[in-house]
């Protein structure tokens, strides 16, 4: 449901103006807006007073310093009491200036120790390829040795340079190639002292595709490389781990302070924006905001205990046009809230229309579980959504997701039960029958009830836009959409005798009835009304995919309970069931959710949903997001 | 009535629609997939745009199964 909004007026004295705004953003309930310029009270004040602009640029230029050195700090986990905000700001900000550059070089350093520690490991399984071969007596007395990695997919480079040395000195120059494990290719080159000039030339001249060379090898022997890199590649690693300890220790100590230091500045933040809306004049400020009505009361009483009876806090007589601007919040019971999740998906209802949330909450995992509506598919998404329950964090959009798919789970395993089925077919070999209906057998019984299911569902959206219409004063229109109501019941009463459900005296009266009251609804809504029922018909049919999707599951579940037998050997049938069952319970899981959607945001919505309302957003304190994990 | 036909008719019914939906929704994932990168906040009506054209598939499986369960009975 949609929370019952007041418009509120607190004016005061000048001076208390600060004090009011700390009370309210402690209170966190009132919505701020500009104060209605042809009002009497708000024109007593002058205009709305922005906050000073140099401050504010300290402020949020410490703000940047404060998000970077958290941002660059690894998370400590769990969760670090905050300690008391510092109250000398020029020292906080030196101080946070300094965290900023000592955080930046370490980072620094670890970004240019990770590079070199990566490459030093692509040369070591250079090195370790071509160790024997570097231990070995040299071909000529004045061997020279030139090596290159080349980069991976430069294979055909090492053809052509090797044709091109055999070309200029073919009996005084080796060439060896190696593909690494990592992709790239190590080559070395061993040639006499009489031909390295050229071999030199040869390969500055071939722009091979190569990784430069780690910093000191080329000025060392090969043979002395490797000790002088594994021990290159020791130091880095004790670095590393060093800056990590020093990272580790700096978010440890600063974490707290920082964490609470953002939040302050982020609250001076909204209240310099809350300022903006509030109307001040040399002796009176006057505030007004939307706040939910009952918390009207307590706030008034909070005010004059804790700032005297200068400040008046007043509820502002509202016509009933007049709420449109009102923000809108939704609150339901615990068991719904999760669903409001489909609603909030969709701009927000106007204020003073109809939250859907609570038929979501009951329609969509009927749906679902009629979809998929197998014992065994649902208490496997149990399982999943119990362990997305148990990773996500409360309040997180996960763990709406993991609740809402709880609910589905649930209505899965009853209307399984309902229907029989475990892993389709399966749960009859253990003596397992259909208690309502056979889906595998039972088509037609199964799409009529599918299809009554979605009359339901549109009548009752229908019955909301009567009502919502109602509401506000339209009644030609909620007239209007009555009367169509009342046509689709009688078609619906005219079909059952039709096809003798009930007895055939009915089909006369209905057919008249509904000839009657089609010349009354356009009439009523014009022309328009004789698309909107037929819309509202093909609406309803359109629930026929209930009943097509739970078959097609249905006989994919069959099918991959047939494999065990059909392919020969048991193992490889049973293999390949379980694959065939996975896939049908992927498939499960994603089209139905996706068609249960579809069903009320173009079914069910489109009756009377009127969308347009504004977010509730009261001036409160600022609170950090769950922690990421970074470093 | 020749069971052939029965068969075909109820094939028909399911291809002509699938290929239907086929073309709808390849027209409509490029269209949805470059509003999505421009504005995310785009995904529920992507959902609902994509899934439209899949009544026409469904129905035809729907009409499929009837045409096989009235030859049937």
């Amino acid at each position: 449901m949609i929370i019952e909004m007041a418009r509120v007026r607190i004016a005061g004295p000048r001076p208390r103006l600060d004090a009011a705004l700390r009370l309210l953003q402690d209170v966190g309930d009132l919505h701020l807006m500009a104060p209605t310029p042809a009002d009497g009270a708000a024109q007593a004040v002058a205009a709305p007073a922005a906050a000073p602009a140099r401050p504010l640029r300290h402020v949020t230029r410490l703000l940047d310093d404060v998000e970077t050195v958290l941002g660059a700090l690894p998370v400590a986990a769990p969760l670090v009491p905050l300690v008391a905000p510092p109250t000398a700001w020029p020292a906080a900000a030196r101080r946070v200036r300094r965290l900023r550059r000592e955080v930046a070089a370490l980072e620094h350093e670890r970004t240019a120790l990770v590079e070199e520690h990566t490459l030093l490991l692509q040369y070591r399984a250079f090195f370790e390829a071509f160790g024997p071969l570097l231990q070995r007596t040299p071909r000529w007395p004045d061997t020279r040795t030139s090596f290159v990695l080349l980069r991976a997919g430069a294979g055909a480079s090492v053809g052509e340079l090797e044709k091109k040395l055999r070309s200029v000195a073919a009996a005084q120059v080796e060439l060896h190639a190696r593909p690494l494990p990592s992709g790239e290719i190590a080559v070395l080159m061993q040639a006499s002292g009489s031909a390295a000039a050229q071999v030199e030339d040869l390969l500055a001249a071939a722009r091979l595709d190569e990784l430069p060379a780690p910093r000191g090898l080329g000025e060392i022997p090969l043979v002395q490389a490797m000790p002088a890199l594994r021990e290159r590649v020791t130091q880095i690693e004790a670095r590393l781990a060093a800056n990590a300890t020093r990272r580790a220790r700096l978010a440890a100590e600063a974490r707290p302070e920082l964490t609470a230091l953002q939040m302050q500045l982020h609250d001076l933040l909204l209240l310099a924006e809350a300022q903006v809306q509030i109307r001040t004049g040399e002796l009176l400020f006057v505030i007004e905001g939307w706040m939910p009505d009952p918390a009207l009361v307590p706030l008034r009483q909070r005010m004059a205990r804790e700032l005297g009876p200068d400040i008046v806090v007043a509820k502002v007589g509202t016509e009933p046009w007049s709420r449109a601007d009102a923000p809108v919040a939704l609150a339901n019971p615990r068991l719904f809230r999760p669903f409001e999740l489909i609603t909030r998906a969709f701009p927000l209802p106007r204020y003073g229309s109809i939250d859907p949330t609570p038929f979501v909450a009951v329609f969509f995992p009927t749906f679902f579980g009629l979809m998929l509506g197998d014992v065994g598919y649902g208490l496997m998404l149990a399982v999943l959504a119990a362990v997305l329950r148990w990773r996500s964090h409360p309040g997180s959009k996960l763990r709406a997701v993991s609740e809402m798919a709880l609910g589905c789970a649930l209505f899965a395993v009853v209307f399984g039960v309902l229907f029989g089925e475990f892993f389709g077919t399966l749960g009859a070999s253990f003596g397992m029958r259909p208690l309502a209906f056979d889906r595998e057998n039972s088509l037609v019984p199964f799409l009529v009830f599918t299809v009554a299911l979605g009359a339901v569902h549109v009548v009752l959206g229908l019955v909301l836009a009567v009502v919502g219409a109602w509401r506000q004063g339209q009644r030609r229109q909620a007239v209007g959409r009555g009367l169509t109501i009342a046509m689709i019941a009688l078609s619906a009463l005219a079909l059952l005798a039709a096809f003798r459900v009930l007895p055939e005296r009915f089909f006369t009266p209905a057919a008249i009835a509904v000839l009657v009251a089609f010349p009354v609804l356009v009439a009523l809504e014009g022309i328009i009304a004789v698309v909107e029922l037929m819309s509202a018909f093909g609406h309803i049919l359109s629930y026929a995919r209930i009943m097509a999707l739970g078959t097609a599951s249905l006989m994919l579940a069959i099918i991959a309970n047939r494999m065990v037998g059909a392919l020969g050997s048991a193992v490889v049938g049973v293999a390949f069931a379980l694959l065939f069952h996975l896939v049908n319970f992927a498939i499960g899981l994603f089209s139905p959710t996706i068609h249960a959607l579809r069903l009320h945001y173009v079914e069910f919505f489109g009756e009377f949903y009127s969308p347009g309302g504004a977010t509730y957003r009261p001036l409160s304190h600022w609170r950090p997001a769950s922690p990421r994990a970074i470093g | 009535m020749d069971l052939i036909w029965v068969v075909f008719a109820a094939a028909a019914a399911i291809a002509v629609t699938a290929l239907a939906t086929a073309w709808a929704q390849g027209r409509i994932g490029p269209a949805v997939a470059a509003s999505l990168a421009e504005k995310p906040e785009l995904a529920t009506t992507a959902i609902i745009m994509v899934a439209i054209p899949e009544t026409m598939v469904i129905l035809g499986f729907v009409v499929a199964v009837m045409i096989l369960l009235r030859t049937a009975g």
